[in-house]
């Protein structure tokens, strides 16, 4: 019953954020619905994967991000027909009924895509998750540096990419 | 430190999770959740440990593994096809009847006095036949 409810607590807690990340590294919504159901399997089955971590969001990310880039892997290998994935592609972004603000975030999405995964991944954590580069530093395992750089180069060619719209929306 | 443009970025709300998953994601939790210990009806530590060991390795690729499992059953059944019938076949040709034994026997024995004889005529050495002492001296001096 205990373990129950702390995999309540754990999936209340970080579904939200989790959910988005996988979303906007997969852009696939059934994919992300097996991704997460299969981290919160992985604790469910084993709970002392959580005991003695620090940061329970980063262990997390961390845990998601593993799982996302296999996913890719095996998504690689396996499709043949890019055309038919990229049009199941949905955005991370919630519709916007003014029409404006849903041009800029369609816009957004799409360059988001073009980020390499890496990059979007930083991007993401510290634009959306609100996490420091220390912690995307430990939740992607990575130096610091290493993620403020990889943030710096995404938000440079998001930026470039976003030029023409978001100077007429501003 | 955030420019504009950062900031117009961090306002972009992003998709809420399905309502319907949390009930779903938390029943299969449930599903597969380890047993908590201190349970009489639990199984042992050691055995948890196996099961999980077991679990992770086969879980993620279910289907590879049955293929694997298909593939040797495949193996094992053709090879006990093809092994089966040589036992059988030289346990009947084994000789049982009497009538064979002796004759069998007959033919060692028969074998077995040849080999003696011509192992013995091999194996006798050279008789020493000594010669007069005159033609020893002949033999010297031709």
């Amino acid at each position: 019953m205990r373990r129950g409810t702390e995999l309540e607590r754990l999936y209340d807690g970080h579904a939200q954020p989790l959910y988005a990340f996988l979303l906007n590294l997969t852009r696939h919504e059934a994919d992300t619905r097996d991704l997460l159901q299969e981290l919160f399997v992985k604790i469910a089955r084993d709970p002392e994967l959580l005991a003695g971590v620090r940061d329970e969001r980063a262990f997390l990310i961390r845990l998601a991000h593993n799982a996302a880039i296999d996913w890719m892997r095996r998504r690689g290998t396996r499709d043949k027909t890019r055309e038919q994935f990229t049009a199941e592609r949905i955005s991370p972004f919630a519709p916007d009924a003014n029409p404006d603000e849903q041009t800029f975030r369609a816009a957004l999405a799409g360059a988001l895509a073009e980020l390499p995964v890496e990059q979007r991944a930083v991007v993401h954590l510290k634009l959306w998750a609100g996490m420091t580069f220390e912690q995307i530093a430990e939740a992607l395992d990575v130096p610091p540096n290493t993620a403020a750089s990889r943030y710096r180069y995404g938000l440079d060619k998001l930026r470039e990419h976003l030029r023409p719209i978001y100077e007429e929306i501003k | 430190m955030n420019d504009d443009f950062e900031q117009k970025l961090q306002r972009q709300p992003l998709r809420p999770i399905p309502a319907g998953w949390r009930a779903e994601i938390l029943r299969e939790g449930r599903r597969v959740a380890v047993p908590e210990t201190g349970n009489t009806n639990t199984v042992s530590p050691s055995k948890l440990n196996w099961r999980t060991i077991l679990t992770n390795i086969f879980w993620p690729y279910p289907r590879a593994w049955a293929g694997l499992a298909a593939v040797w059953i495949l193996i094992l059944t053709v090879d006990f096809s093809v092994r089966d019938p040589a036992p059988a076949r030289t346990e009947k040709s084994a000789p049982s009847s009497p009538e064979v034994m002796v004759e069998l026997r007959q033919q060692q024995r028969l074998l077995a006095e040849l080999m003696g004889s011509s192992q013995t005529r091999e194996a006798e050495p050279r008789k020493f036949l000594p010669r007069p002492q005159t033609a020893r001296a002949e033999i010297l001096t031709a």
